[in-house]
């Protein structure tokens, strides 16, 4: 698979963990699954709130927008597109600090864990090093490099 | 020369067809990936979001665990068959819903029948920067016989004085026990030299101890209710309850005779 369609394989499963979240945070999921961590602890802090949205819509939000934007630039007509591979790189990195954010609060001001939190962590951190290598790639220049690496012209 | 030509070129072209084919594998690969994520997806938060609510809310009480019975504030009769308790935070939105939509029946069809003992702990969560403060003065008004009116004016109020609408609650205590009728200059030396702090620390060690993963959590006999339960769930539970200890569930909510209940409005 191209380093794109991971990318959409990565931004489909965070965006459950988020519609997940929000789910819980509107009641209408009763306990969340937390083995590890102090889901609720989190999820019912004062922090799961911003600007007056709960924290786990936008991180759906986030991930609709970065499958929508990777399922385009798999398209043959879009997988050149420098506006959403910049729009790519933004989000992606707009992605990375806020999950930073959220988890220094959970760390040192909340001091609970969320195990979704820290995956949906994960999964921003790897679309952001995948984001990373695109925006590489293009600055070199070059379709083929954009594509992931698999150039059928070659 | 010439058919090395025509070698090269079909060489070419059956690398770009296989490279196509290769390339349309992939995308089915993807789009059947994609497609298995989703089904998946819609299918587990389907279960999850139609299952019955109360299956992992209510749980067997660890009995190895430390007794709550020296700790927290009573309300209702003595010789109540059941007694439940509460651990609460002042300032969690859920206890708040808790204490103003549900609690009320609860106690006029339970704790005023003299069938259960509401017992009320302190477990301040660490996210709710005034809830001490809360918890502090509930212990004042405590002081002068005044717990469960202050209880529930604070529930009432809480986005009044929660983190979010203020950095100093003190103030915001000390107007409620003004309106409540308290001795203002006890109540106000009491929250000034946070008199209860050990108290509060007490009652949050021992929800710690406890393992309350969340407020509110109610210990209802031998069940662990954890959150805001609507009135059916934990009338329910009480009324099991009530059966385990052989005592005969209230159906109406008139106060049984000889009970000494303590009235939230006294």
């Amino acid at each position: 698979m191209t380093r794109r369609m991971w990318m959409a394989v990565i931004s489909l499963a965070g965006l459950f963990i988020g519609i997940y979240l929000t789910l819980y945070h509107y009641g209408i999921i009763g306990t969340l699954a937390c083995g590890v961590g102090s889901c609720e602890r989190v999820q019912t802090s004062r922090y799961s709130m911003f600007l007056g949205v709960p924290v786990a819509t936008w991180g759906a939000g986030y991930y609709v927008l970065m499958l929508a934007i990777t399922m385009a630039r798999i398209q043959p007509t879009l997988e050149d597109s420098a506006g959403l591979t910049l729009a790519t790189a933004v989000l992606a990195t707009w992605g990375l600090i806020f999950t930073a954010w959220l988890n220094y609060l959970e760390g040192f001001v909340i001091h609970a864990w969320c195990e979704w939190c820290l995956g949906s962590a994960g999964l921003v951190v790897l679309l952001f090093l995948l984001a990373l290598l695109e925006w590489r790639d293009y600055r070199k220049g070059g379709v083929a490099d954009l594509t992931g690496g698999e150039n059928i012209a070659d | 020369m010439a058919p090395k030509r025509v070698e090269a070129g079909r060489g070419r072209k059956s690398g770009v067809v296989k490279a196509r084919k290769q390339s349309s594998t992939t995308t089915r690969a993807f789009y059947l990936i994609i497609a298995a994520i989703a089904i998946v997806g819609v299918a587990a938060l389907t279960y999850l979001s139609t299952r019955p609510k109360n299956v992992a809310t209510v749980s067997q009480i660890d009995t190895t665990l430390p007794k709550v019975e020296s700790h927290g504030y009573v309300l209702g009769s003595a010789n109540a068959p059941l007694e439940v308790t509460e651990f609460g935070d002042f300032e969690c939105p859920a206890c708040g819903t808790f204490s103003v939509l549900t609690e009320p029946e609860i106690r006029k069809r339970f704790v005023d029948a003299g069938q259960v003992r509401w017992r009320f702990i302190d477990d301040p969560l660490p996210m709710h920067q005034n809830t001490w403060q809360a918890s502090r003065a509930a212990a004042c008004a405590d002081e002068q016989g005044k717990f469960w009116p202050y209880h529930d004016m604070l529930y009432q109020t809480q986005d009044q004085w929660n983190t979010e609408a203020t950095s100093n609650p003190d103030k915001f205590m000390k107007h409620y026990a003004q309106q409540l009728g308290l001795n203002t200059q006890q109540f106000d030396q009491c929250v000034d030299t946070k008199k209860y702090q050990a108290k509060i620390q007490a009652h949050a060690a021992l929800a710690e101890q406890r393992k309350v993963m969340q407020t509110p959590t109610f210990l209802v006999g031998t069940q662990q209710v954890a959150g805001a339960q609507p009135y059916d769930v934990i009338a329910k539970t009480i009324t099991d309850e009530l059966a385990k200890a052989g005592a005969k569930p209230a159906v109406g909510g008139d106060t049984a005779k000889g009970a000494t209940v303590q009235k939230p409005g006294s």
